[in-house]
């Protein structure tokens, strides 16, 4: 029973109300004026009060999939070994462990709709004895039909998979993969999709990028209205060995968390999926956390992604409680893992980065501004700022469209190959 | 009264406060049996959980800045911003990018050795100019016989990067003539695929020591693993570094050096021939950013007990311990032992082997 599981959630609930009842019931018994009967009477109100706000607590845990497993709460901050995942050694770098997503529950649909806004049908679940990772040409969904295989092929199909890191050791379950429906299409059969590597802030879930930032959907959207082309989007948490905020950075002695997302993700992405290969083809968005992971990755690693989203993001290798001790100790280590010391240190790469923040609500403006400014050629920093928003969803929500018509300007497209145009549609 | 206002937060404070105070005092008037007494204790009960967590909430909303404003909390978003390119003028965009990442300042053929009407390839003095690292680094570049120029449509052509401090001489079995020497015989007598070969000195840096990140100081492995990478695939016909088809090879000066960018770097760099040897401490002065986490790091020995095997080859040429590395050694990671060749080409053994390393697999696709 996860932290952010429906059975944990409602047993909190049930608690709380109980602890409600129960002070209601005892009321008389504490009715006589006393000091002691006082302390009584604020041990009880505490008592429901505290039940109450666990409760709270435990429904919005669900709600924004901040932790989504007891040891993501409690752990003590080492990555989940590959060898844990089951896969280590084996020629399958990603696991697909569920397919069956169904629609989002409460509402408002993240996940990809039809046309019409009606959700989509239960999307395949085929992967798991057909697809044959070490093979990218075979097109998964392909080989279904019926009902299922035109949602895929109209709507595109959201994955949840584990990544097992061949160089870094470290194995991320819970991840998910948006594969477009011209993924599924004859046209495409031999097009590889460029890829947007996006990535949650801390502590999160990779399930909030899918239903509360609604990448799928909003990608689904402008893809049929024709305002971007279609892409890979790989959702990853950003956050190697929670509880402890790894900071995308190789810690000194510790998880290679930067190694991982930067080459062990995308080898494994380019090894399962028909994915491009080339910096031309990859771009890494994030909010928060990730945002700062999106513009350092891209920074560090210019021969493997060419953009970056970096939405109310910061700009500085933070150290705080959750952290830890990231950087060995070495304050010149640390500087290199501060995109504003990069930038004034070392020679800019060639790379875009757009950040977004907003005028009123986020108080890292003023470094996002700063981080602007000492941007220079080859980068090309762009800007995206709203006039009011906080660090929430609704906010990133608001500036993900222009953000993927901005990534889709200078990613690789898909082109549809002309052998399987004529065959196919 | 605004979200995030000071106002807010006071009203919210006061009031929880004063229930709290309140129902503390107030609490037998509605101990009594009856609807209407327990109504009251709901209600009243209910007011102060409100006004607490609405206290809570509002705290944790000021220090978090989760939500701006009313509106952002419960309102309809709306409005979207302005996407603004930055402005940089003409005279920036020169810098790096007036400086192409190698030139070349000689080139001269290369003889097969014993039969020198042989094509045996060009071997050109060249200098890198690191994009990323922003390193200078002379070096050699060894173009197979059948080479015709970076634009050739012919398939690419994997990569070995040899390096010594010997680079420069030309007697040494490091140096970048004898290597190129050694390559073209052993191609001409069908012992080695065509490959390209780099030939680079051991100190590519100011402070380097054995092609670390220096924190704070020169990023050798910077360079070798983005820079050079880069240079190589935009003016020659290299393979990608992603194909991980690309070998190092050092001598006791480089030997490190290229151990240690195989351990770290496996993702680009799938082989290295070194010497036997230690290799618990890099060679140089020792800087690790004042980080013992740093300086444990850049034991390789440690690295091998203490991080996954890495999918690379690995082979000690010439005489001496490497048992304690052999022993350790487990796939994905291989390892091995040979002895260098007697006679004048020493590394053509090891050379050959390398040929082998870096060998394009067929292409998985159909």
């Amino acid at each position: 029973m996860g932290p952010a599981s429906a059975p944990f959630i409602a047993l909190m609930i049930v608690a709380a109300t109980g602890s409600v009842v129960g002070t209601v019931w005892l009321w008389p018994r504490f009715a006589r004026q006393r000091i002691r009967v006082l302390a009584a009477r604020l041990g009880l109100i505490v008592g429901s009060q505290v039940l109450v706000m666990a409760a709270i607590l435990s429904y919005i845990n669900g709600y924004f999939s901040f932790f989504d497993s007891w040891s993501a709460v409690f752990g003590n901050g080492t990555p989940p070994p590959a060898a844990a995942t089951g896969i280590v050694g084996s020629p399958r770098p990603i696991m697909i462990t569920g397919t069956d997503l169904g629609p989002v529950p409460g509402g408002g649909s993240a996940l990809p709709e039809l046309a019409d806004g009606r959700p989509a049908p239960k999307p395949p679940h085929i992967y798991t004895q057909h697809h044959a990772t070490t093979e990218p040409s075979i097109v998964p969904g392909l080989d279904i039909s019926g009902g299922v295989a035109r949602a895929a092929r109209s709507v595109g199909e959201v994955l949840q998979v584990t990544v097992s890191g061949e160089h870094t050791g470290i194995g991320s379950a819970a991840n998910y993969v948006y594969l477009p429906p011209q993924y599924f299409q004859k046209a495409y059969a031999r097009t590889r999709f460029p890829v947007v590597l996006s990535l949650t802030g801390y502590p999160n879930d990779p399930w909030s990028i899918v239903k509360r930032l609604a990448v799928p959907a909003t990608a689904a959207r402008l893809v049929a209205q024709g305002k971007i082309g279609p892409a890979v989007y790989v959702m990853m948490n950003v956050s190697v060995a929670l509880p402890r905020d790894t900071e995308c950075t190789n810690v000194p002695g510790g998880p290679q968390a930067e190694t991982f997302l930067a080459e062990d993700v995308p080898l494994a992405v380019e090894r399962t999926f028909r994915v491009q290969s080339g910096r031309a083809g990859w771009a890494v968005l994030g909010y928060s956390t990730g945002g700062y992971c999106a513009a350092k990755l891209t920074m560090m690693y210019p021969d493997r992604f060419s953009a970056a989203v970096s939405m109310a993001g910061y700009y500085t290798a933070i150290k705080d409680s959750t952290t830890g001790n990231l950087y060995g100790g070495s304050r010149a280590y640390q500087n290199e893992n501060n995109l504003n010391w990069r930038l004034t240190h070392l020679p800019a790469p060639p790379v875009s980065v757009l950040v977004t923040s907003s005028r009123v609500g986020e108080k890292d403006l003023p470094g996002t501004l700063a981080f602007l400014r000492l941007i220079h050629p080859p980068m090309r920093g762009y800007s995206l700022i709203v006039a009011q928003g906080g660090h929430n969803y609704r906010t990133w929500n608001r500036q993900l469209p222009q953000s993927l018509e901005w990534l889709n300007q200078r990613l690789a497209p898909a082109a549809p190959s002309p052998r399987g145009a004529g065959t196919g549609g | 009264m605004g979200l995030t206002s000071p106002a807010l937060l006071a009203v919210l404070a006061v009031t929880a406060g004063a229930l709290l105070a309140a129902v503390l005092w107030w609490w037998p008037k509605v101990a009594g049996p009856g609807l209407r007494p327990v109504l009251l204790r709901i209600a009243a009960l209910g007011a102060l959980q409100v006004s607490v967590l609405g206290l809570i909430f509002v705290v944790v909303n000021r220090s978090a800045e989760f939500y701006a404003s009313w509106s952002d909390l419960f309102g309809v978003p709306s409005g979207g911003g302005v996407l603004v390119a930055g402005q940089y003028d003409a005279s920036q965009s020169g810098g790096s990018q007036a400086t192409p990442p190698v030139t070349v300042s000689a080139s001269s053929a290369v003889a097969v050795p014993g039969s020198p009407k042989e094509p045996g390839g060009l071997l050109q003095t060249v200098r890198f100019h690191g994009q990323l690292s922003g390193l200078s680094v002379p070096g050699y570049i060894y173009l197979p016989a059948g080479y015709r120029g970076a634009s050739a449509p012919a398939g690419r052509l994997p990569v070995a990067v040899a390096i010594s401090d010997q680079v420069a001489s030309a007697r040494d079995p490091y140096g970048a003539g004898q290597i190129a020497a050694t390559a073209a015989r052993q191609m001409a007598g069908g012992g080695l695929a065509r490959l390209i070969l780099v030939m680079l000195p051991a100190h590519i840096g100011r402070d380097d020591q054995g092609c670390l990140d220096v924190p704070g100081g020169s990023q050798a492995a910077t360079f070798l693993t983005e820079d050079l990478p880069q240079a190589m695939e935009s003016a020659y016909p290299a393979l990608a570094p992603a194909s991980r088809r690309w070998a190092l090879v050092g001598d006791s000066s480089g030997g490190y050096c290229a151990l240690q960018l195989a351990m770290t770097n496996s993702e680009t760099f799938s082989a290295a021939a070194v010497p036997p040897g230690e290799y618990t401490v890099p060679p140089g002065a020792g800087v690790f950013g004042g980080s013992p986490e740093i300086r444990t790091q850049d034991n390789l020995s440690w690295l091998l007990r203490h991080q996954p095997m890495q999918p690379i080859s690995v082979l000690f040429t010439g005489p001496g311990r490497a048992q304690p590395f052999l022993s350790q050694a487990r796939p994905p990671m291989r390892a091995g032992q040979i002895g260098l060749t007697t006679g004048k080409w020493p590394l053509a053994r090891v050379l050959d082997w390398v040929g082998g390393a870096v060998k394009p697999q067929p292409a998985p696709r159909s």
